[in-house]
C-alpha cells in the first residue's frame, strides 16, 4: 500500500478512532497496533531505532499526563493519600480515578502522535506536497523550494564562516556573527531573485487567485457556513441528523469547489501515482468503514468506545465488535506483506 | 530569427541607459556570441529576448524586439517561456526542485502539457542528455558539469526555438568547456536552435560561433561575422592577436584554422630559446607528502612542494580534482597527513589564528567576505581582527595599486565584479601577510579585470610576497606563473617551469603553445615581442 489516497483514508479512520475512543483497552490496543506498524515501516526504510525512540517519548507523555492530572484534579473515591487542602492547587486527595483519567489522555496523545509519525514514514515529501490541491499550486512550489533552500543555506553558512574566520574573525562575541549574517542575507536575496527570474523564464505564473472566481468564493462561504452551523447545532444538543447533513453539505461543497477550481488551473503534474490493486482494495475498504461509521453516527448507534473513570472507577467494557473495528488500523501492514512489495521508490 | 530594432533600455532608478540604440538581426539556426566587458549589458540584452526585461525588472524600454512570431516587450515572459530557453550563469541558483527529474519537468508542468506527452518529452530529453543514471538523484549531490547539463535539459524540454546561455563555461576547466561547446553545436543543429552565448573567454568560444554581437564600453552594439568584428575588439584572444600582428588574412579563429604555412614562416624566422628554471629563493612554505581524506575518500595524495618568497605558483587541474582541498589543507581547515612547515615551523601545532597572520586566503566567492558599508571599512575590520591599526591615509595609499583609492567610500556590493574582487583581496591582505592564496580568482572576470589582477599580483610578487593561485584559466595562468603545479585526481602530475607545463601537457597548452608546438612560446607576447625585436 503506497498510494497517498489509501493512506489518507487510513488517516481518517485512525483519527476517528483515536479521537472517539476513551476506553483504555481499545486505546492500548491501538497503541500496540500502531507501534507494530510503525516499526515495520521504519525497518523497511532501514531505520531500526524508530521503536525505541518512540517508546521513550510515549513513556514520557504517559507519565506527565498521569502525574499532572493527579496533581491538579482531586475527584474520585479511591484515595492514595492526601495533601493539606490549603496548599494551592495541589492540595487535596490523590485518587486512582484522576490518575486513570490522566493516563487515558496520555494514551490518546500517544496514539495521535504515532498516527502522524506513521503517515510521515509512509508518504514521501513529494506525496505530501501532492496532497495540496492544484489551486494552491504556488504554495506547493514554495514548500518544494524551501526543501532545497535549507541545505543550500546551511552550506553557505559554513562557507562564509570559514571565509570570515580566515580573515581573522575569532567568532567569540555575538557581534562576530554579523560578518556571517550579512553576506548570507545578501546572497540569499540575490539567489532568490535569480530563482524567481528562472521560474519566470520557465513559465511559472501565479494562477488566477481564488478571489477572482465567483463560484469558488460562493462555494467556500457555503462550506464554511454549513460546517460552522453544524458545529453550533451539535453543541446545543439539536438532533444529530441536522448536524450531520450540514457537515456533509459543507464537506461536499469544499470538495466540489476544489474540483471545479482545479479544472481551471492549467498546470499539470509530472508525478502521477499509479493505483495498484492493493491500493484500490485498501481504499475501498477504508471508504466502506468510513461510510459505516457515518451511518452509525446518523442512526445514533455508534460503537461504544467511550469510557470515564468518574465518578467511580469501573471495569471498562470489552466488546469484540469494537476490537475488530480497531484492528482495521493494521490493514496497511497486511496489504504491504500480502503484495510483498519492496521499497523501490526513487526517494 | 531574432530581430532587434533601435532598442534602448535603462533600469529603474538609473539615469544612464545600459543599452543604447541596439540593432541586431540573428538568423535561425546560428550561434551568436555576446561579448563585452562586465557590466556592459550582456545579461540585460539576453533578458530582453525572453521578456524578463522589462516585465520582471521594470525600467524604461524603447524600440522593437521580434523573436520569431512573438514580441517580448508586448507579450511578456510567460508567452516567451515556450519559445526561449534560458540557462542562467550559476545553475545552482536556478533550481526549483530537489530531484533531477522533477526539475526537468517544471516548465512542462507550468505549460500544462498533458500527462502522456509530458512523460514522453522528459524521457526523450533524459535519453538525449544521457541523464538516466542521475535521473532520481538529488541535485545537490551532482557535480558542476552534471548540474549544468540538468539546467540545459530543463531549458530544452519545452522545445524552445531560442536557447540562451549566460557565461556557461566560466566554471569549467578547459577540456570540459571544449566538450560542452561541441555539445552545444550539436544541440543547435539537432534541435534547429538559434543559440546565444554571453561569454568572456573568447578563445574558447570563437571557433564555434557564427556571429559576434559586441557591446562596447559606451553601451552600443556592433554585430557581424567574427572576422569582421574581431578587429574592433581591443582584447582579442591570443591567436587573433598573433595573426593580427602578422597581418594574416582571413583571421584564423581556431588553432586548426591557423595555417601551418604561417606558423612555419614565423617560427623559422624567430626561434625562441629555452630559459633556465627559476632560481630557488628560499622556501617559506614547505609541504611534504600531504594527503587529505574527506568522508573516508582520498581527495589529495602525497603532494610535496615548496612555495618560495617572491614567487607566483599556479596550481592547475581539472574541475573536482582537489585544488580547493589542497588550499584548505594547507591552512589546516581540514585535517591532513604529512608535513606542513611555515618559516621552518611545524604548522601542525600552530593555531589557525596564528597561521592566518602569515597566510591569507581569497575564497572562490569574494562576496562571502564583504559586508561593511564601504571599502575602507572592510579594511578596518580585518585590521581590527588582527589587532592592528592604520590611518585612513595609509589605507587609501594601500588601495592605490588596486585601483580602488578613488572609490574608497563606496559600498562594496555596488562595485563591478572585478572591483568587488579587488576589494576582497584588499580586505585579506591589509595586515601584510607573506603568503597569499587565491582560489579561482578569474571566475566571471572580463579581460581587463584579469589583466589588472595579474599585474597586481606580479607587483606584489616583486615586493617579495609568495602567491599561490588555483585556476583552470590556462591563458591567465601562462601570463602569471613563475612555477606551475599540475594536480590530477588528487595526485601531483608535475611541478616546475611554466614553459614546460604549458607546452608539454596537452590539456594545459595555451593557444600560442599549440600554434608553435616545438618552441617554448606560451603567450602571444613571446611571438609578437620577438617579431619586433627581429626588426
Amino acid at each position: 500500500m503506497k498510494h497517498r489516497i489509501s493512506w489518507i483514508l487510513w488517516l481518517v479512520v485512525s483519527l476517528y478512532l483515536a479521537l472517539t475512543t476513551r476506553n483504555p483497552y481499545y486505546l492500548s490496543l491501538q497503541l500496540l497496533e500502531l507501534s507494530f506498524l510503525g516499526y515495520f515501516l521504519a525497518k523497511r526504510k532501514g531505520s531500526t531505532k524508530w521503536l525505541t525512540s518512540n517508546i521513550r517519548f510515549i513513556g514520557i507523555v504517559l507519565l506527565f499526563s498521569g502525574v499532572i492530572n493527579t496533581l491538579f484534579s482531586h475527584q474520585g473515591k479511591i484515595i492514595f493519600f492526601k495533601l493539606p487542602q490549603q496548599w494551592l492547587i495541589i492540595g487535596g486527595a490523590f485518587t486512582l480515578e484522576s490518575l486513570t483519567y490522566g493516563l487515558i489522555n496520555g494514551l490518546v496523545i500517544a496514539v495521535l502522535f504515532l498516527i502522524f509519525n506513521i503517515i510521515n514514514l509512509a508518504l514521501n515529501t513529494r506525496q505530501i506536497i501532492h496532497l495540496i490541491p492544484k489551486i494552491f499550486y504556488p504554495i506547493a512550489i514554495i514548500l518544494t523550494i524551501s526543501l532545497t533552500f535549507f541545505p543550500t543555506i546551511q552550506r553557505r553558512i559554513s562557507e562564509i564562516k570559514e571565509a570570515q574566520q580566515l580573515r581573522g574573525n575569532q567568532m567569540k562575541k555575538i557581534a562576530d556573527w554579523l560578518p556571517i549574517v550579512l553576506p548570507l542575507l545578501i546572497s540569499s536575496l540575490e539567489r532568490s531573485i535569480t530563482l524567481s527570474e528562472s521560474m519566470t523564464a520557465r513559465g511559472f505564473h501565479p494562477q488566477q487567485s481564488l478571489r477572482s472566481s465567483k463560484n469558488v468564493l460562493i462555494g467556500i462561504v457555503l462550506a464554511l457556513f454549513s460546517i460552522f452551523s453544524a458545529w453550533i447545532l451539535q453543541l446545543f444538543d439539536y438532533p444529530p441528523l441536522i448536524s450531520i447533513i450540514l457537515y456533509l453539505i459543507g464537506g461536499i461543497s469544499v470538495l466540489l469547489t476544489f474540483f471545479i477550481a482545479n479544472r481551471k488551473i492549467s498546470v499539470t503534474r509530472f508525478y502521477q501515482e499509479k493505483w495498484k490493486l492493493v491500493d484500490i482494495l485498501a481504499s475501498i475498504f477504508f471508504a466502506i468503514i468510513i461510510s459505516i461509521l457515518v451511518i452509525l453516527e446518523i442512526s445514533g448507534c455508534s460503537p461504544q468506545l467511550t469510557y470515564s473513570p468518574y465518578p467511580v472507577i469501573t471495569q471498562p467494557i470489552f466488546n469484540i465488535g469494537a476490537v475488530l473495528l480497531n484492528l482495521t488500523l493494521l490493514l496497511p501492514l497486511i496489504a504491504i506483506i500480502s503484495t510483498n512489495c519492496k521499497e523501490n521508490d526513487p526517494d | 530569427m531574432i530581430r532587434i530594432n533601435k532598442l534602448t533600455y535603462r533600469y529603474p532608478n538609473t539615469t544612464q541607459p545600459v543599452l543604447i540604440d541596439v540593432n541586431l538581426e540573428i538568423p535561425s539556426g546560428t550561434i551568436t556570441l555576446i561579448s563585452g566587458a562586465s557590466g556592459s549589458g550582456k545579461s540585460t540584452l539576453l533578458r530582453c529576448i525572453n521578456g524578463i526585461v522589462p516585465h520582471f525588472t521594470g525600467g524604461v524600454i524603447q524600440g522593437e524586439i521580434q523573436v520569431f512570431e512573438e514580441n517580448p516587450i508586448q507579450s511578456g515572459p510567460l508567452k516567451l517561456a515556450g519559445l526561449v530557453g534560458y540557462v542562467f550563469q550559476e545553475p545552482e541558483s536556478q533550481f526549483v526542485f530537489d530531484v533531477v527529474e522533477a526539475e526537468i519537468a517544471f516548465s512542462l508542468e507550468n505549460a500544462g502539457v498533458e500527462q502522456l506527452e509530458l512523460n514522453k518529452r522528459i524521457n526523450q530529453i533524459i535519453d538525449h542528455f544521457q541523464l538516466n543514471s542521475i535521473r532520481y538523484k538529488h541535485i545537490q549531490d551532482l557535480s558542476g558539469g552534471e548540474k549544468q547539463k540538468v539546467a540545459i535539459a530543463s531549458a530544452l524540454v519545452n522545445h524552445p526555438k531560442v536557447l540562451i546561455f549566460d557565461e556557461p563555461t566560466s566554471q569549467l576547466d578547459a577540456q570540459t568547456a571544449e566538450e560542452f561547446l561541441q555539445f552545444l553545436v550539436n544541440l543547435t543543429t539537432t534541435f534547429g536552435l538559434t543559440t546565444l552565448i554571453a561569454e568572456h573567454r573568447l578563445e574558447r568560444v570563437l571557433p564555434f560561433v557564427d556571429a559576434i554581437a559586441h557591446i562596447t564600453q559606451d553601451h552600443h552594439l556592433i554585430f557581424g561575422p567574427p572576422r569582421k568584428i574581431l578587429p574592433h575588439l581591443d582584447l582579442a584572444p591570443p591567436i587573433v592577436r598573433i595573426a593580427q600582428s602578422f597581418n594574416i588574412s582571413p583571421l584564423p579563429l581556431s588553432v586548426g584554422e591557423f595555417s601551418n604555412k604561417f606558423t612555419k614562416l614565423i617560427k623559422n624566422k624567430y626561434p625562441i630559446e629555452t630559459e633556465d628554471s627559476p632560481v630557488d629563493t628560499g622556501p617559506i612554505l614547505l609541504l611534504n607528502q600531504l594527503s587529505t581524506n574527506i568522508h573516508d575518500q582520498n581527495i589529495i595524495k602525497d603532494i610535496s612542494f615548496n612555495l618560495n618568497q617572491s614567487e607566483i605558483l599556479v596550481v592547475l587541474g581539472p574541475n573536482g580534482t582537489g585544488k580547493t582541498t589542497l588550499l584548505r589543507s594547507i591552512l589546516g581547515l581540514i585535517p591532513s597527513e604529512g608535513k606542513r612547515e611555515l618559516f621552518s615551523k611545524n604548522m601542525e601545532i600552530m593555531k589557525i589564528s596564528s597561521i592566518i597572520k602569515h597566510i591569507s586566503y581569497l575564497p572562490q566567492n569574494p562576496n562571502d567576505l564583504l559586508f561593511a558599508d564601504s571599502i575602507i571599512e572592510e579594511l578596518k575590520i580585518t585590521l581590527k581582527n588582527h589587532h592592528q591599526r592604520k590611518t585612513d591615509a595609509q589605507l587609501i595609499e594601500f588601495l592605490e595599486p588596486l585601483d580602488l583609492a578613488k572609490q574608497y567610500n563606496r559600498y562594496p556590493r555596488d562595485l563591478s565584479i572585478g572591483e568587488c574582487q579587488r576589494t576582497a583581496i584588499a580586505a585579506i591582505t591589509i595586515h601584510d601577510p607573506e603568503i597569499i592564496l587565491l582560489d579561482e580568482p578569474t571566475r566571471g572576470l572580463d579581460y581587463h579585470s584579469k589583466l589588472e589582477l595579474s599585474s597586481l599580483l606580479k607587483n606584489w610578487r616583486n615586493q617579495g610576497k609568495a602567491i599561490m593561485v588555483v585556476t583552470h584559466d590556462v591563458e591567465f595562468a601562462a601570463r602569471l606563473a613563475d612555477r606551475v603545479l599540475i594536480i590530477e585526481n588528487g595526485k601531483m602530475l608535475f611541478v616546475g617551469h611554466p614553459r614546460v607545463a604549458f607546452t608539454q601537457f596537452e590539456k594545459y597548452q595555451t593557444q600560442t603553445a599549440r600554434l608553435f608546438s616545438d618552441t617554448n612560446a606560451i603567450i602571444p607576447e613571446d611571438i609578437i615581442f620577438d617579431e619586433k625585436n627581429g626588426n
